[in-house]
């Protein structure tokens, strides 16, 4: 399934970007990146990405939470699974919770930086599976994923 | 004892702060106290102050502590007295109390009759007549500065530490993120990866130094050791530091000094502190700039009036819009930066005010920014 999933990372932290898209090529994804929130949309929009980990606190015209709203409001990209990630966790939850009745803030999953590596991992594969289910292009039985061929 | 006289000895050892001492065995009884003294004597002598308002404002009697801080007051509308203002205050709990003859609370800032400011919590509760109507109102007010000062202190310092633990966690990322890398470039035999992910973990490094000792700056309370202090010299100094840095970062580091200014009484340790702190976010702002191939940070030092010398730092880095611009040394926006800067220009701040100095900012988005700091030639 990796093989097929391609991962979009926006961060404003070169070394971040670099590390993170190092971590998930090794484990068999396809990565793209963007360094601010513009260039983001621009690759989401053309790539269409199966699953994005955003920065939601990036200091660019287009902060976090502002790609969340653009993915959210697309007809064609709202499904997209988001990874929200940042260093002020706790006082981000509280915000994202006041933001809750508005859907497109809505993050799939979030972590505070430092990220544990293999609960993302495992995070990601969920979503990923979930998407794929959600598209038809898989299902489930007793637990296990079968895709369509 | 008379009332005049009784009233003096204790009024003026309370004012003086001094403690009135008590014989065990001479304890005075209650009903001397109060004959003695008379309520008159002991509503004046009440460590807060009281007073008597009617409906349009105007004092009818205030207690001699009231007098002591705020003058004589009696005739004069309270809003004039308490903050110099014609105007009723928004929050008036007296008139609260007139219209609904409740008891009410409310904090206000006041001018006392030295010219010094202060905050005050004040109480006010109606006075009727037998009918029920209320003809005055009674306020009562103690003086709560220090407290306040405690809780802006104390406020402070969560700032601090939530600003810290951001940094602190981004610095964890990068070190962890670059310490992988190395792993895999050495499991690959892969020399370029992990060389890759030794420098992300050095700067890491780098990182965490300098958000340790601004931490160590903003910890302690220390008194400025003020020298004649060439600003040239520091420039110089803090150059020096950078200039590796700066040189694996790819970015020219420059400086321009004027060998006619004057030293001026500063302490150098916090100008090289504040200086280095605006030329790491320089340096920062360059590395986050995609928009450019070529980046310089250029630093000097010049007049800037007569009475006044200036430190510059320009970078032309990512620049700010306005709102960045208007918010980078509130403590609250540090935390949203995504590098271990947070604290930086905060110190910076902290220094330049120490120093009676102020900072002018300008800064245009994906052109860079300027610093510039001001100090009076004294």
């Amino acid at each position: 399934m990796e093989h097929l999933s391609k991962i979009l990372i926006i961060d404003d932290n070169p070394d971040y970007l670099f590390t993170m898209a190092t971590f998930l090529k090794r484990n068999g994804f396809e990565t793209l990146t963007a360094e601010d929130g513009q260039k983001g949309i621009d690759i989401l929009e053309k790539e269409r990405p199966d699953l994005i980990l955003l920065d939601v606190m990036m200091e660019s015209t287009y902060s976090g939470l502002d790609v969340c709203k653009r993915v959210r409001v697309n007809p064609d990209l709202k499904d997209t699974p988001i990874i929200g990630i940042s260093g002020m966790g706790e006082e981000l939850g509280v915000r994202l919770e006041k933001w809750g009745d508005e859907d497109y803030f809505n993050v799939n999953e979030f972590f505070d930086k430092p990220v544990d590596k293999e609960r993302l991992l495992s995070k990601i594969r969920d979503l990923l599976e979930e998407g794929l289910i959600k598209k038809g292009k898989a299902f489930r039985i007793a637990g296990k994923l079968y895709k369509k061929k | 004892m008379d009332n005049a006289g009784s009233q003096s000895t204790v009024g003026s050892s309370y004012h003086t702060g001094k403690k009135t001492t008590h014989e065990p065995m001479n304890r005075p009884h209650s009903s001397f106290i109060v004959d003695g003294l008379g309520f008159k004597s002991i509503i004046d002598l009440l460590p807060c102050y009281l007073s008597i308002q009617d409906r349009s404002m105007h004092i009818l009697f205030a207690n001699q502590t009231f007098k002591y801080d705020f003058g004589e007051g009696i005739g004069n509308l309270c809003h004039k007295v308490y903050k110099g203002s014609p105007e009723k205050c928004e929050t008036c709990p007296v008139q609260k109390t007139f219209d609904d003859k409740k008891v009410h609370i409310s904090e206000e800032r006041v001018r006392l009759s030295n010219g010094q400011m202060a905050d005050m919590i004040v109480y006010s509760s109606p006075i009727e007549d037998s009918s029920g109507n209320v003809i005055a109102v009674i306020e009562m007010s103690t003086n709560i500065t220090k407290v306040k000062e405690m809780q802006k202190e104390l406020k402070n310092l969560g700032q601090s530490i939530a600003i810290l633990s951001h940094d602190i966690k981004n610095i964890l990322e990068g070190l962890q993120g670059g310490a992988y890398v190395v792993d895999e470039g050495l499991n690959d035999g892969n020399m370029e990866l992990a060389t890759r992910g030794w420098e992300i973990v050095k700067r890491n490094i780098d990182e965490i130094t300098t958000v340790a000792q601004n931490i160590l700056y903003s910890s302690k309370k220390r008194d400025l050791n003020y020298q004649k202090t060439s600003l040239n010299e520091v420039i110089v100094d803090v150059i020096n530091l950078f200039q590796q840095k700066a040189k694996a970062m790819n970015i020219k580091l420059e400086y321009k000094t004027n060998t006619a200014l004057p030293r001026i009484r500063l302490d150098p340790l916090s100008i090289r502190r504040m200086l280095e702190n605006f030329i790491w976010n320089a340096l920062e702002a360059c590395k986050k700039d995609e928009g450019k191939q070529d980046h310089a940070v250029i630093v000097s030092a010049d007049f800037h009036d007569r009475f006044h010398l200036k430190f510059e730092v320009e970078d032309n880095g990512v620049g700010m819009d306005e709102k960045t611009r208007a918010s980078i040394f509130n403590e609250f926006y540090s935390t949203k930066g995504s590098e271990g800067t947070g604290l930086g220009l905060l110190v910076a701040d902290r220094i330049i005010k120490e120093h009676g100095g102020r900072v002018e900012v300008f800064s245009n988005p994906g052109k860079g920014t300027i610093f510039r700091v001001i100090f009076r030639i004294n």
